[in-house]
């Protein structure tokens, strides 16, 4: 799909500049071409405890090399009643193209505050990630070039990660990464969160292994989690840095940090 | 109410000098021509009762459908122009449906109400550029029954678009006595047998025809089993149930 939506096509492959873009064809025949798309570069991630949800992204964009600037929020609460957005219970992170993730967070927090009003009852987080979905697919064949993930809390209280694709095809997971480094964290929180790959030391061999037992985590080291995540990605990653945004969705609200990040 | 008769019973928007729409009033007298439907919502969910009017002994009396579904947790019954309320619940339906897809949860009954009014005033020629589906008023009211995450609960819906949420309430022809017994018979701790048997006790009351199990119908809305209309034999055994007098 990068490929496909890339600002050069002649390069056939995502790229890092607008500079770098061809405007002609090798034979000297002028070309027109329509490139809707940006890669504005960037991370996020979302972690689900029992009773707390943390989303995050850094606060970088890019175009190629360059960058746009330092600090531009990629999470946003959803569906408040003010202007602030105190009263938020959703938090929705959007990273991909920011022109597309920027519509969309004013689309969806429309529905919700519409919702509001025509049922009598604050969005449940359910609720909300199925009409996500729908808005995404609503748009099947001109896509809002993003990935998104939607947290907060279920019915029952405990936190709740729901991630997409572009389009709309979505599911609940206990943490997610999204984004320019999502590969490089990905592994990192299976590993950390899931403890996938670890074993108990002297319990077996080969498949006699025992994993090691999985315990929920608590916030703050969910919160180490995410500092680590991102300063590893920031080392690895070009397109990622600046800041680090926090939103921590409790049933007492939701809390925002925000700590910097390496501005290499 | 007749006798202001004018020159403005017939434009069916504009409005008398002293402040009334004439062709929504009038419809309002459509309903009380109609036969008579109840409904009692108790704790443990709502009873829906309507009166089949059999006017032949030829008549086929599973085809006179007055009660209807909506989803699997609203049902209505009707009293007034039958036709006019398909296009009602045509559209409860779809917008039931809608909230589904698109939330993943069932539409709240309250919701569903008011989506079912806001068709009530898109009669007459409607603004520039908008549509409207009806030339006239409804002329249809309807009891609408549900459970959703507030418990059991009964709206009535009128022709004029208002509605308002019911413990018990009749609706119809036989409406004024049998809003009056319900008045009387309502206590806040009915159970589901005692709601069947208030609403076909007061059914019987305001009936022309002697009540049988073939010219009422009885429909329940329950968490346990969302809407459901009686089956002859269920409705046999509530006939059954009933003091003779």
């Amino acid at each position: 799909m990068s490929a496909m939506f890339s600002q050069n096509p002649l390069m056939n492959g995502p790229n890092y500049s607008f500079n770098q873009a061809p405007s002609t064809a090798a034979a000297g025949n002028k070309e027109h071409g329509f490139y809707p798309y940006t890669d504005n570069g960037g991370s996020t991630l979302a972690i689900s405890g029992s009773d707390f949800t943390i989303v995050a992204g850094d606060t970088r964009s890019t175009s190629g090399y360059n960058i746009n600037t330092r600090y531009s929020p990629k999470v946003f609460k959803i569906g408040g009643t003010t202007s602030s957005q105190d009263d938020a219970t959703l938090v929705l992170s959007v990273v991909g193209f920011a022109a597309d993730g920027e519509a969309l967070k004013e689309r969806l927090d429309a529905i919700v505050k519409m919702y509001r009003y025509q049922h009598g009852k604050p969005m449940s987080v359910k609720a909300c990630a199925q009409r996500l979905s729908t808005i995404l697919y609503g748009k099947r064949f001109f896509p809002y070039y993003v990935t998104a993930i939607l947290g907060g809390l279920d019915e029952e209280g405990n936190g709740a990660v729901y991630s997409y694709d572009p389009v709309g095809s979505y599911e609940r997971e206990q943490c997610r990464a999204a984004g320019a480094a999502a590969s490089l964290i990905m592994p990192f929180l299976d590993n950390q969160v899931n403890y996938k790959n670890q074993y108990i030391p002297g319990s077996g061999v080969g498949h006699a292994l025992v994993e090691r037992e999985k315990i929920p985590l608590g916030r703050t080291e969910v919160e180490d989690v995410v500092k680590d995540a991102f300063d590893s990605a920031v080392e690895r990653h070009i397109e990622v840095g600046d800041g680090l945004q926090m939103f921590v969705i409790t049933k007492s609200g939701i809390e925002e940090k925000y700590l910097p990040l390496k501005r290499d | 109410m007749f006798i202001a008769r004018s020159e403005y019973d017939r434009g069916i928007n504009t409005f008398s000098p002293e402040g009334r729409l004439f062709q929504v009033e009038y419809s309002l007298e459509a309903i009380k021509l109609g036969s008579t439907a109840i409904g009692v919502a108790t704790g443990g969910g709502v009873v829906l009762g309507v009166e089949k009017r059999v006017t032949s002994s030829l008549l086929e009396t599973s085809s006179v459908e007055k009660i209807v579904e909506i989803d699997r947790h609203i049902g209505c019954a009707m009293s007034g122009l039958q036709a006019d309320a398909r296009s009602m619940v045509e559209h409860a339906r779809v917008e039931s449906q809608n909230h589904a897809f698109h939330y993943n949860e069932p539409l709240r009954v309250e919701s569903c109400t008011q989506a079912i009014c806001d068709l009530a005033l898109r009669f007459g020629e409607g603004a520039d550029g908008e549509e409207s589906i009806m030339s006239r008023p409804f002329g249809v009211a309807l009891l609408i029954a549900g459970y959703d995450e507030d418990g059991p609960q009964l709206y009535h819906a009128e022709p004029s678009g208002t509605f308002y949420r019911y413990d018990a309430k009749a609706i119809g022809s036989g409406s004024e006595g049998a809003q009056a017994e319900l008045q009387n018979e309502f206590h806040k701790s009915l159970t589901i047998e005692e709601a069947e048997t208030l609403v076909l006790k007061t059914l019987k009351q305001v009936m022309e025809e002697k009540l049988d199990s073939k010219n009422v119908q009885l429909a329940s809305v329950t968490k346990e089993r969302g809407f459901r209309i009686y089956t002859d034999a269920e409705m046999a055994v509530v006939v059954e149930r009933l003091p003779a007098n």
